[in-house]
């Protein structure tokens, strides 16, 4: 037992050493002032539920990743503010002018000098050709909302001219689009892989650069010392900070550990509007969520049963006790303040007397259908649930399945569904995204038309109103449009929600734009 | 020397269970119903592009042949590149591991300098009050659902008192240490950054204490009955017969021999500590590999799912074989074949 | 040898009465037992006992806190908490004990058999199970809750599949020092088949430490599940399941504390009490403890 008596002696006495350090060390810490880094005026906190996934231009479609990705790069074309409130409206930023041939497939554009990246290089159409090219090439999600077989030319080093098969109506708009960034040609030049460069680096000219990323913890901007642009920055560093719990952003907002806090739930901001030193920024946005109804296969493929569900839901429940006032009932695809709205289509009401109408007159009995949804959205739960009491009510049991939501996503993309939840926000500021995208039959599946809606007349409708270039005679399309597919009870339309952001009171500047959500104008920003 | 059977032995072993590691996670991880190039073609996606993204990740291919692609890239040490973050695995696992690795350890710390002495006092004083007490805190321990305790605690100390901070392992403000171990308390003290090494404890201390919590009922009980047995044996009352003090037979000669049993236990704990972790990193907001495992199955990024457990396996079959060497080093009695 | 038991001799009759009396020594274990008939009977008794229907949705009355009408207050759609304990129970409960008894029955067949047969047989097996053993449980459970789709059966499988090789080893290594011990030698020599010393000779006395570890998993099954349904691979909705109700209670955590604490609480007392049962079966049947 020597060997072990020696040994355990000195052990023992290490273990008492270590106990004093630790006794040493707590006291340290529990009597040490409350440092909380309330961040200092020139810094801006926000914070966000997730880490940004890539910050590369043309492969991110998530609105997480643009909040960073934004104000690190300049477009051809930007929002205006119109009094002091984001408009749907663009204005040159990186084009000075622009022309269009008169058959609308070509478009020159002459831009702005003076714009440089964060290296200092020039931005010129060589760096324009550069991102339009590489955007295409790879083809991923952004790449999406441009016309396909898009040609660049530099025409020379302030003109860039693009061509398309088709007019696109809407073409201008999307250059403001987060996919539709300048990325500096340079990062070819670094070697190696540009994509893996791109993802976690920023290359534009926007008014802030990306610093640094501690993944999972936290990203620094900090001003581009080459800006040329007129949005001058006027703090020195903006960090991005990744809260994952609700709970805690919330009190990290109260406590002054956040300027900014993104994705809180309606309750925890009513709750917030009473708190000291707090305010909640509240507006109207383009962001719908409506329920999908499968009309290419099972129960719902017939019309008088998706008019029962129409008129079973009850929206005022909904809209007062879920999203507690915060939404705006949608009474068609085109929301409020998306040009085509059309405000002498009915507002949905429930009616259950006749929801049951409609449903003795599908002659489908008493039907069970499967809603599938997953937590993406906190508040597609209690809907479900609604809607689920809601038809029991007239006799149609509903089954709901929660699935994660890459599973959901599948199963939407296959039509394995009779009814699903979701939300939908323009990529541009176009009826064409909420009526095109909704109800074009080639565009079936999770690409747009989520519930599989065919109507060869509102097609023909559709592709002409995308290629005109008169609004009004567009307008009347989309009218016509949006009687039909009322009248065939295509989805279930719900609410455009109000776009909802936790601040400190010494937060200023902040300009809401609906097309961009998630995005701060940190560059207009001060404390 | 006769340790190089054992470890040949194991190496071996080392090599099967990787492989078979990697192939569970392959086939359930496939089997799990969703693409992932649509998810990062995004919703509004034409089938084309999802077509192309799913060729560039070489998912078309027959499931054989990308298994035998990621083998024998596994061999190179090449676990592949994450779907969701466009980095190659390796790199994501190093960037997150040691978060999750100090995190278990400290916990695993605290769990032990609380827990060895209640076992102790516990078989000592066995079922009187003492005992009682101590019983009823490990029981407590082990039957709390971390994720509510970790909850519970960032509102109590973080919100009512402020005493710690409610998440992440530093203040934004300040830069973390160089990147020597990539464990913020080590590479701070290292380059001796002592306003970085408080701070980092102080993030610390909470969600340490939640994981910690239930090992310390696990390593509470654990000494407890390893000392029930060793206070039993013959040597115990004859040392006490010799007139030596209760406290120096206790904690000089029954305590290291319970604790040669308990330590394949403490080197368990260190694998369910890393379990749990991945809740308490969740309520936490600490960026290691439990929170990131979580995305990376919602986001059904395979590699990354892959990556991760072949490396956690590889881990804990090097961890088993480290303890079963130190079992025999401790105790010269354990001889021969396993 | 250890594990060879108080069962070896005598008839069931003399052990339960011996459970008995060491139960009553026991405070600790007699207020387990006690926690777990409390909350068997509600759990079993929901259909009675809960004043509401817990899938009632009452938007008027979302989230309010605890009263006379709603002893633990409502949730986001106005459900009453308390009866959605209750009901809850039936799936957090249940997930605990069948988890335990499935994983404990399969594996210790498995672990008695290869035990038993030895040889190559016995070699596979344990290989297999260290293999399995070896994947991150959590990945593992995750994934394959994920793979099969998220319900509640399905992470009750999940979780069971990864516990079987804890009592694969356990089993086989009972098995294994038993069949060494000289009676059952005695045994072969009368002649007795395989079969009959598996069933009767080992099989009894592997028993005790088998009983134990499924006692102690029923706590551990349950927080499992519990986590699970954290994650939302668990009972889905509207089905009430305590490990659920914590997850979506987080987001009102800081006004509406009831929605956390009370299904967070029912995990609690109902894990303590299984543990303190498992540590006192533990206690009566570990000859090791027998301070001499």
């Amino acid at each position: 037992m020597h060997k072990f008596t020696d040994r355990r002696a000195s052990l023992s006495l290490l273990r008492r050493h270590v106990l004093a350090a630790l006794v040493a060390g707590a006291g340290t810490v529990a009597f040490s002032p409350a440092v909380f880094a309330m961040a200092p005026k020139d810094t801006l906190v926000i914070g966000k539920p997730a880490d940004p996934q890539t910050l590369d231009p043309a492969i991110t479609i998530d609105n997480n990743d643009w909040t960073v990705t934004y104000p690190a790069y300049q477009r051809l074309m930007r929002y205006k503010q119109v009094d002091g409130k984001g408009s749907t409206e663009v204005e040159g930023d990186l084009a000075q002018s622009w022309k269009a041939s008169p058959d609308n497939l070509t478009w020159t554009f002459k831009l702005r000098p003076g714009q440089k990246f964060a290296d200092g290089a020039t931005v010129d159409a060589n760096a324009v050709k550069f991102s339009f090219d590489r955007l295409m090439k790879l083809k991923q999600g952004p790449s999406e909302a441009f016309p396909p077989h898009l040609q660049v030319t530099a025409v020379d080093p302030m003109t860039v001219q693009f061509k398309m098969e088709e007019p696109f109506a809407p073409f201008l708009y999307t250059l403001a689009n987060d996919g539709a960034s300048i990325v500096n040609p340079d990062v070819a030049k670094r070697g190696g892989d540009i994509k893996a460069y791109l993802s976690g680096h920023t290359a534009g000219s926007g008014p802030y650069r990306l610093v640094s990323w501690q993944k999972g913890q936290s990203l620094t901007l900090e001003p581009n010392p080459h800006y040329g642009g007129s949005h001058k920055p006027h703090l020195r560093k903006v960090v991005v900070k990744i809260v994952p719990e609700a709970s805690s952003r919330r009190l990290q907002l109260q406590k002054g550990d956040l300027d900014v806090a993104e994705e809180l739930p309606v309750d925890q901001l009513a709750a917030l509007k009473k708190a000291p030193g707090v305010k909640v920024a509240e507006f109207p946005s383009l962001r719908v969520t409506y329920l999908y109804l499968n009309n290419k296969k099972g129960p719902l493929a017939n019309v008088h049963l998706r008019r029962a569900v129409v008129d079973a839901i009850d929206y005022k429940g909904i809209i007062d006790g879920i999203m507690l006032k915060q939404a705006r009932q949608t009474r068609g695809p085109i929301p409020q303040g998306m040009w085509g709205y059309d405000a002498n289509l009915p507002m949905p009401a429930q009616n259950l007397k006749k929801a049951k109408e409609e449903l003795a007159a599908s002659g489908e009995g008493h039907p069970t259908l499967v809603l599938r949804y997953s937590t993406q959205d906190p508040n597609w739960e209690p809907i479900a649930l609604t809607a689920q009491a809601n038809l029991a009510a007239i006799g149609v049991k509903v089954k709901l399945e929660k699935l994660a939501n890459a599973t959901l996503r599948e199963n939407l993309d296959k039509g394995n569904f009779d009814i699903s939840v979701g939300n939908w926000s323009p990529d541009f500021a176009d009826p064409y995204m909420f009526t095109s995208y909704w109800f074009d039959s080639s565009k079936g599946g999770l690409a747009g038309n989520r519930s599989f809606y065919s109507n060869p007349q509102v097609d023909t409708w559709l592709r002409k109103a995308a290629t005109l270039s008169d609004q009004s005679q567009r307008v009347a399309l989309y009218t016509k449009v949006q009687e039909q597919v009322t009248r065939d009870a295509a989805y279930v339309y719900l609410y455009q929600k109000n776009y909802q952001a936790g601040m400190r009171k010494d937060v200023k500047g902040f300009v809401f734009n609906p097309m961009l959500e998630r995005v701060f104008n940190v560059a207009d920003m001060t404390k | 020397m006769s340790w190089l059977p054992i470890v040949k032995k194991r190496l071996f072993s080392l090599v099967l269970v990787v492989i078979g590691v990697s192939l569970i996670t392959f086939v359930i991880s496939h089997l799990i119903p969703g693409d992932p190039a649509r998810l990062i073609a995004g919703e509004r996606a034409t089938p084309a592009i999802v077509a192309h993204i799913r060729h560039q990740l070489g998912l078309d291919l027959p499931l054989y042949e990308q298994y035998w692609h990621y083998l024998v890239r596994l061999a190179h040490g090449d676990l592949g590149m994450s779907i969701r973050t466009h980095r190659p695995v390796l790199q994501d696992i190093r960037a997150f591991f040691p978060a999750t690795l100090e995190l278990a350890l400290v916990a695993l710390f605290l769990a032990t300098l609380i827990g060895i002495p209640l076992g102790v006092l516990s078989a000592v004083y066995r079922n009187k009050t003492v005992d009682q007490v101590v019983r009823t805190i490990s029981v407590t321990g082990i039957s709390t659902p971390a994720f509510w305790l970790g909850l519970g605690l960032i509102v109590v100390f973080y919100g009512r008192l402020g005493w710690f901070p409610g998440g992440g392992r530093l203040d934004q403000g300040l830069a973390p240490p160089a990147d020597i171990t990539g464990f913020y308390l080590v590479d701070s003290l290292l380059t001796g950054n002592i306003p970085v090494f408080f701070n980092a404890l102080k993030h610390i201390v909470l969600p340490a204490f939640t994981l910690g919590f239930v090992h310390l009922g696990i390593v509470a009980r654990q000494i407890r009955s390893a000392m029930l047995e060793q206070l039993g044996e013959d040597y115990v009352r004859t040392a006490r017969a010799f007139g030596l003090s209760r406290m120096t037979v206790v904690v000089h000669h029954a305590l290291p021999n319970a604790l040669i049993p308990s330590i394949t236990v403490l080197g368990l704990a260190l694998g369910d500590l890393l379990y749990g972790a991945v809740l308490t990193e969740t309520v936490f907001g600490w960026p290691g590999m439990g929170a990131y495992v979580v995305e990376s199955i919602q986001a059904l990024d395979f590699p990354a799912v892959m990556g991760f457990a072949v490396v956690v396996s590889f881990v804990y079959v090097l961890l088993n074989l480290v303890i079963d060497l130190l079992y025999r080093w401790i105790d010269p009695r354990i001889t021969g074949v396993s | 040898m250890a594990g060879v038991s108080v069962l070896v001799q005598g008839s069931w009759r003399d052990t339960l009465s011996r459970f008995a009396y060491q139960l009553k020594k026991s405070p600790m274990t007699m207020l387990g037992l006690g926690i777990i008939v409390v909350v068997l009977a509600a759990v079993a008794g929901a259909g009675w006992l809960a004043p509401y229907d817990p899938n009632q949705i009452g938007l008027v009355h979302r989230l309010a806190p605890p009263s006379a009408q709603h002893w633990f207050g409502t949730d986001e759609v106005g459900r009453d908490i308390f009866s959605r304990v209750l009901f809850g129970g039936r799936q957090s409960v249940g997930v605990g004990l069948f988890v335990a008894f499935a994983s404990s029955i399969v594996g210790s067949a498995a672990g008695c058999f290869s035990g038993v047969m030895g040889g190559r047989v016995d070699s596979i097996v344990m290989r297999a199970m260290d293999v399995v053993l070896s994947v991150p449980s959590l990945v593992l459970t995750m994934a394959l809750a994920a793979a099969l789709g998220p319900s509640l059966f399905n992470a009750m499988l999940a979780i069971t599949i990864v516990r079987i090789p804890f009592y694969v080893r356990l089993a086989r290594g009972q098995t294994l020092g038993i069949r060494e011990m000289a009676y059952v030698k005695a045994a072969r020599t009368f002649g007795a088949t395989r079969r009959h010393i598996v069933s009767w000779h080992i099989a009894r006395n592997a028993l005790s430490p088998i009983i134990v570890q499924t006692t102690l998993d029923i706590g551990n099954a349950i927080l499992m599940a519990a986590a699970l349904g954290f994650i939302g691979l668990g009972a889905q909705q509207p089905t009430a399941e305590w490990g659920a109700m914590v997850a979506t209670g987080r987001n009102y955590l800081l006004d509406q504390w009831w929605y956390t604490v009370f299904p967070g609480f029912a995990i609690l007392i109902t894990a303590m009490g299984f543990n303190l049962l498992g540590d006192g079966v533990r206690d009566m049947l570990d000859p090791r403890l027998k301070v001499k």
